[in-house]
């Protein structure tokens, strides 16, 4: 034929689909998997090798007998030489396509679509007021109409004096700060929690995250797209007894998005794992590990 | 809800139908094949060869043993379903834009275009539920549409009345014994024609589609304007799911600017109204083009669509299709 003479970058023209394709292959697997090979050719002329691992599951289902008798027709017209089972060219299957039904569907799909962290925040801030720091009144202090002439509502008697910058914050982190004895500091909701074991403070979630032991988390990167939790457990629980592995998943495809953290029981068992792990190949990519840095 | 794709047309699919155990789906476009699924799993049984024009209808009989087909090649066909033999071909002046089995199997209806001198007419064909034998080539019924053309049309229950949607928009009952107009509502907007009816499963109300944007529930006996089920798109189809009180609206913009649309703009989705509440309760995505033809599984386990775009598209619902109620239905259930 035409292509063997041909440079195998030369552009050709489709002339090429007359060449004989490889039968399609059907290997069997140890694990009662099937590999099936075949080959096409896609619109560019381009030879098209696919392979497909095939798990048989038997599902059994109860039918009407006439039903059952038409799945046993003999195919006909286009379908006459079409083995058993759907066909690749006339049936694929689509994607999974998410369908509740809801009353109110319009507003369940427009909040979707928004920002997740804005909808989390909202969340967070559901049942803080607004208090004014000068009158105790439902405004931002700076909007306060007694700003200029009156100082604030005494220090010490006020709700939450522990707030300096946003009131709405200081609803939650006031209470726990103030037994602190600290006046007037802003405390960041990661500390919070540390401070007020049993305080107002875990309403932020900010303990959620103080109770973890952070100097034992390993953050790892350059993590591999095909890469499932249960695998990175595998490979470091080696070091030692692993608390929490989370694996960084895209919402919508499922893939990992390239970074891990892995929390051990022990630090020691961490500091190991780090120098051993680092620069580790792992699906085809190496991987970075480094000890997690504290949320700032 | 993980839709099956079937790609066994090359142009825009016309309708689509269940049988009525709902394991068989009859696929017809603008190509010249009529295609037969398997619907639980997309596998395509065969398909039926023999029209010369695009196809532009096709009804399946009560027994799953015939189905009739409707072309721009100006016939009828009826083929067997098993084989895919065509047992007879009825020839007509004009092409033919709608056939359906009447209840008992042992009629048919076809709906002709208005075209070259020709008035639009329902012509009504005896069937003889038999593979083998000879079928007739006389018009048991011919019913001319001299005002406007009818679009659509279909069987009441027993057979009683035949129900025909019109280019005007409006709506007529017939009796299907003599012909004879027994009445005639407009419920459509004025020259927007009706483009779909489909039937509930005891045939005593069917839904309309039209371009008017809205879908109604009509009922068979007397034309009352049940429902109403406003959209924001020109509407090519509805069906009414068995097993639950929803309905299935399926359109989009026009065929002709569907090049010149996004597909966003285009809304070319599949929405689900309650039947009785009149509310959307969601909306499925998934056609690149406007979708001319839903069909309700009559096991109520799914439905299918068909679009523009060449593709059909399978659905089996999911278990919270078969659990969404409304607040009231609930505190009705717990009353009870």
């Amino acid at each position: 034929m035409a292509s063997r003479n041909m440079d195998w970058a030369d552009d050709d023209d489709g002339e090429e689909v007359a060449v004989e394709l490889p039968p399609p292959q059907t290997l069997q697997n140890k694990d009662g998997t099937k590999t099936t090979i075949t080959y096409r050719y896609n619109e560019n002329g381009q030879k098209v090798k696919t392979t497909r691992r095939i798990r048989l599951v038997t599902h059994r289902e109860v039918v009407n007998p006439r039903v059952a008798e038409r799945k046993t027709w003999g195919k006909f017209g286009l379908s006459e030489k079409d083995g058993n089972g759907p066909q690749m060219d006339t049936t694929s299957v689509g994607e999974n396509i998410i369908f509740r039904l809801s009353t109110n569907w319009r507003k369940d799909t427009k909040d979707e679509s928004k920002d997740v962290n804005a909808n989390a925040m909202k969340e967070k801030l559901k049942d803080k007021t607004v208090k004014c720091r000068i009158c105790n009144g439902e405004h931002f202090t700076a909007r306060c109409p007694y700003k200029d002439t009156m100082a604030p509502v005494g220090a010490e008697g006020a709700a939450d004096p522990a707030a300096g910058m946003g009131d709405e914050l200081s609803a939650a982190g006031g209470p726990g700060a103030a037994a602190a004895g600290k006046k007037g500091s802003y405390v960041p909701p990661a500390l919070r929690g540390d401070r007020a074991a049993a305080g107002a403070g875990d309403r932020m979630g900010g303990s959620k995250y103080g109770e973890r032991d952070d100097l034992a988390t390993l953050r790892v990167t350059n993590v591999s797209e095909m890469a499932e939790e249960a695998e990175l457990r595998d490979m470091f629980e080696r070091f030692g007894r692993v608390t929490r592995v989370f694996l960084a998943k895209d919402r919508d495809t499922g893939l990992a998005k390239g970074f891990a953290f892995i929390s051990f029981a022990d630090r020691n068992d961490a500091v190991k794992a780090c120098n051993k792990m680092d620069g580790y190949g792992f699906k085809h990519l190496i991987l970075r590990v480094e000890f997690a840095k504290k949320a700032a | 809800m993980r839709p099956i794709l079937l790609s066994g047309h090359e142009r825009a699919l016309t309708q689509i139908k269940f049988n009525p155990d709902g394991d068989l789906l009859f696929s017809t476009a603008k190509d010249q094949q009529i295609c037969v699924w398997f619907s639980h799993n997309g596998e395509r049984l065969g398909t039926y060869k023999g029209h010369q024009g695009a196809i532009w209808t096709v009804d399946v009989d009560p027994t799953s043993t015939f189905i009739a087909s409707g072309s721009a090649d100006n016939t009828i066909r009826l083929w067997e379903i098993k084989t895919g033999r065509c047992l007879k071909a009825w020839d007509f002046p004009t092409a033919v834009k709608r056939v359906e089995f009447s209840e008992d199997g042992r009629q048919l209806l076809g709906v002709t275009e208005k075209r070259m001198g020709h008035l639009g007419t329902i012509v009504v064909l005896d069937v003889v539920p038999d593979v083998d034998a000879e079928q007739s080539d006389e018009r048991a019924l011919t019913i001319v549409c001299d005002e406007s053309k009818a679009t659509v049309a279909g069987w009441s229950y027993m057979d009683k009345y035949i129900i025909a949607g019109h280019e005007d928009g409006s709506v007529s009952q017939y009796d299907a014994k003599t012909g004879e107009q027994l009445d005639n509502v407009p419920v459509h907007e004025l020259n927007m024609q009706v483009t779909d009816l489909q039937w509930s499963p005891d045939r005593t109300y069917f839904i309309t589609a039209s371009k008017d944007k809205t879908a109604r529930l009509i009922a068979a006996r007397d034309l009352e304007l049940l429902k109403t089920y406003p959209s924001d798109t020109p509407l090519n189809s509805a069906c009414i799911t068995p097993k639950k009180d929803y309905v299935i609206l399926g359109g989009g913009q026009a065929a002709m600017d569907v090049t010149t649309t996004a597909a966003r703009q285009g809304k070319f989705e599949a929405r689900f109204y309650h039947k009785i509440f009149e509310d959307e309760i969601g909306r499925v995505r998934g056609h690149f083009g406007p979708l001319n033809t839903v069909a309700a599984d009559p096991t109520g386990k799914g439905y299918a669509s068909g679009g523009e775009d060449g593709y059909v598209r399978i659905h089996h619902f999911d278990k919270g299709y078969f659990d969404f109620k409304y607040e009231v239905e609930r505190e009705r259930e717990n009353r009870l």
